[in-house]
């Protein structure tokens, strides 16, 4: 059990009275990319919510590092590090001045050496970081947003859409930074519609449709998964 | 991380947002507005009071140097009677709007004198005063939940609530301390103007303390329900929809609601119909023939029945008498009115723990000396006085002792009751 940084056993939740997730069952080992794939409403940013312990499942349950999430969710989120879709942190403040704020919610202290070379590691441009982040573009917003989610130096990753408004070059850069994550041993677990981004980072992907985990593609070794395969079973020409 | 230290990083946070910064701002402006005017209201009277004791003093030894006899003696001699404001009185003005707090009576009937007194502002006893206590007890709970009702929702609808929640472990590590970060610092705002008003006046430390104690007892009422209703996963609007409802139901309906029901269940007479009693007691009392008058005077007061005997036209032992029989006339209604205050006031007393805002108004009040029970003891000592100065000259009169100026300055001097006596 323990070699799974995350895992979802038979899981099902529900949310505003309709279930989200039917017993979705999937493992992600640590140092693993795992991409959940899914249209709008499939239930994949419902499952990454079940990992931090914010909605109970109805039945089976999500384990962080062998653990259910929601027996001592601190624990649980300590080893995590999130990035929610659309991540807006605090428009009156600076990039730097956010990501000293999140740090100290999360009990952590980083130097401005530190967070200089996060910020650095995710492109952002020097002059921007000390602007208020009202003036960002979403792309900027999100670099910002994963700056702090690898200063949080958790082992596992949860990505919500993560290149989701970024521009090409920026999704490029991002994908080298996830594989990066993944060399070092950080375990991820993004979610995604976009799915030749998908195929490029994760070793794994499993397609959720509904509600319900479809299918489970795995990258060969050495290789990335088929993005037609994917995409077909996706659009759903055929079974996953 | 230690609990102080979290609450001041989320202060340093918080104090950054300019809606949060200006409600603050205008939390600290509100108290020290209403700090200020209630110190020049209270420095106002306080010199009217100076100025009146010294010159009630040389009107009356003016008058009295120009007495021929008692009875002359005490028709134009006038005496001040007053309720001198506590040191916590421009905090809470209370009934000094609704209620005089100064007479100049003399020893005719008294009823008219006391209730033909005007205050010094009739148009605030009906409007209210924005004094501290206002403040506290009706703006700062507004204050509170414009600052929290968005806590949780402000940061659902911007799409930070789980980012938040999963950096910071868990949500009891964020939002009771932004919550506790905000009230404290409302507190201070509220407080310390307050303080230093204080300070000014000179107030007791014990009051100090108390009324301290007072206004964070109510925001912490207050900031209890604004945070269990910002707890509900509702949009920030609704939530506030709801809590200013829920404001306006303990602030202004409720209160309104007791104060009518109370009023149609405890009726009293008008002060109108007091004086107008005793007038037109005391008017016919000139038409009547002397016995009557003398006869309802001797059945009160036994004492002077065998000096009861007017053989002349006019004398000021007939015309003492027939004062006070006008104030005997009208003493059932005078009484059913002060116990009918009296009753209402209890009853609203009790009635405030439907509402905390009136419940702290109420205590304000009542530590500053400004409430309907100080009211009525200044009414009491007024009465008290009225009594000894009619004590003082009745011996004179009736006994028609003859005219010694030099003993003038023994007459009562009225000395004002402490506030809580």
């Amino acid at each position: 059990m323990r070699e799974f940084a995350l895992s979802a056993d038979r899981l099902s939740v529900k949310r505003g009275g309709l279930l989200a997730l039917r017993d979705v069952s999937f493992d992600v080992r640590a140092g693993e990319v795992f991409a959940l794939l899914g249209g709008n409403g499939a239930g994949k940013s419902t499952t990454l919510l079940s990992f931090l312990g914010l909605l109970k499942p109805e039945a089976g349950e999500a384990r962080v590092l062998g653990r259910p999430a929601h027996e001592d969710v601190t624990a649980s989120r300590r080893q995590i590090a999130y990035l929610p879709e659309a991540a807006t942190l605090y428009p009156h403040l600076s990039a730097e001045e956010n990501i000293a704020y999140f740090l100290s919610l999360a009990g952590l202290r980083r130097d401005k050496t530190a967070i200089s070379a996060a910020l650095e590691r995710v492109a952002l441009q020097p002059a921007a970081r000390t602007q208020r982040m009202e003036r960002y573009s979403k792309g900027m917003r999100q670099k910002v947003a994963i700056a702090l989610a690898l200063l949080r130096e958790a082992p596992i990753l949860l990505l919500d859409e993560p290149t989701s408004g970024l521009d090409p070059i920026a999704i490029d850069d991002f994908n080298a930074l996830i594989e990066d994550l993944a060399r070092s041993g950080s375990t991820v677990l993004m979610v995604t519609h976009d799915v030749y981004g998908a195929c490029q980072v994760a070793s794994r992907i499993g397609l959720l449709r509904a509600g319900e985990l479809v299918g489970v593609f795995d990258a060969p070794v050495g290789g990335r998964i088929d993005t037609d395969a994917v995409h077909a079973a996706f659009a759903g020409r055929t079974a996953a | 991380m230690s609990l102080v230290l979290r609450l001041f990083r989320e202060l340093r946070f918080l104090l950054r947002q300019r809606a949060v910064a200006g409600l603050l701002v205008l939390a600290m402006l509100l108290s020290a507005l209403s700090v200020t005017t209630g110190l020049a209201e209270i420095a106002h009277q306080r010199m009217t009071l100076e100025r009146m004791i010294l010159a009630d003093k040389a009107d009356r030894d003016g008058a009295l140097a120009k007495a021929e006899d008692w009875g002359s003696a005490a028709y134009s001699s006038f005496h001040l009677t007053y309720l001198p404001p506590s040191d916590l009185a421009f905090a809470a003005m209370g009934q000094r709007d609704a209620s005089p707090w100064k007479h100049r009576i003399h020893m005719l009937a008294l009823e008219g004198q006391i209730h033909a007194a005007d205050t010094a502002n009739p148009e605030l006893a009906l409007a209210g005063r924005i004094d501290f206590a206002f403040i506290v007890s009706v703006l700062a709970p507004l204050l509170v939940i414009l600052l929290l009702h968005d806590l949780r929702a402000g940061e659902r609808a911007a799409g930070r609530h789980d980012l938040l929640i999963a950096t910071a472990g868990q949500s009891g590590r964020l939002w009771p301390i932004r919550a506790s970060a905000l009230i404290a610092t409302l507190a201070v705002c509220l407080l310390l103007p307050f303080w230093v008003g204080a300070a000014l006046a000179g107030t007791q430390l014990a009051k100090v303390l108390a009324v301290s104690l007072l206004v964070c007892i109510h925001l912490l009422f207050w900031a209890a329900v604004s945070y269990w209703a910002g707890a509900r996963a509702a949009a920030g609007s609704v939530i506030l929809t709801g809590l200013i409802g829920f404001w306006l139901l303990l602030t202004a309906i409720l209160p309104a609601i007791t104060r009518v029901s109370i009023e149609r269940a405890i009726s009293i007479p008008a002060g109108g119909d007091i004086v107008l009693t005793q007038r037109e007691a005391v008017n016919d009392a000139w038409d009547l023939p002397k016995n009557v008058t003398m006869e309802a005077f001797g059945a009160r007061h036994p004492e002077w029945e065998n000096y009861t005997q007017v053989s002349r036209p006019f004398e000021w032992k007939w015309y003492y008498a027939f004062q006070q029989v006008g104030d005997q006339t009208a003493e059932a209604l005078s009484t059913t009115y002060r116990e009918g205050i009296r009753e209402r006031d209890q009853a609203a007393a009790l009635a405030a723990f439907s509402s905390p805002p009136a419940l702290v108004d109420r205590a304000l009040q009542g530590l500053a000396g400004t409430d309907t029970r100080a009211a009525l003891a200044y009414d009491a000592s007024v009465r008290d006085f009225h009594t000894r100065l009619r004590t003082w000259y009745y011996p004179k009169l009736f006994r028609d002792e003859p005219f010694e100026p030099a003993a003038l300055s023994a007459l009562p001097v009225y000395q004002p009751r402490d506030e809580r006596d």
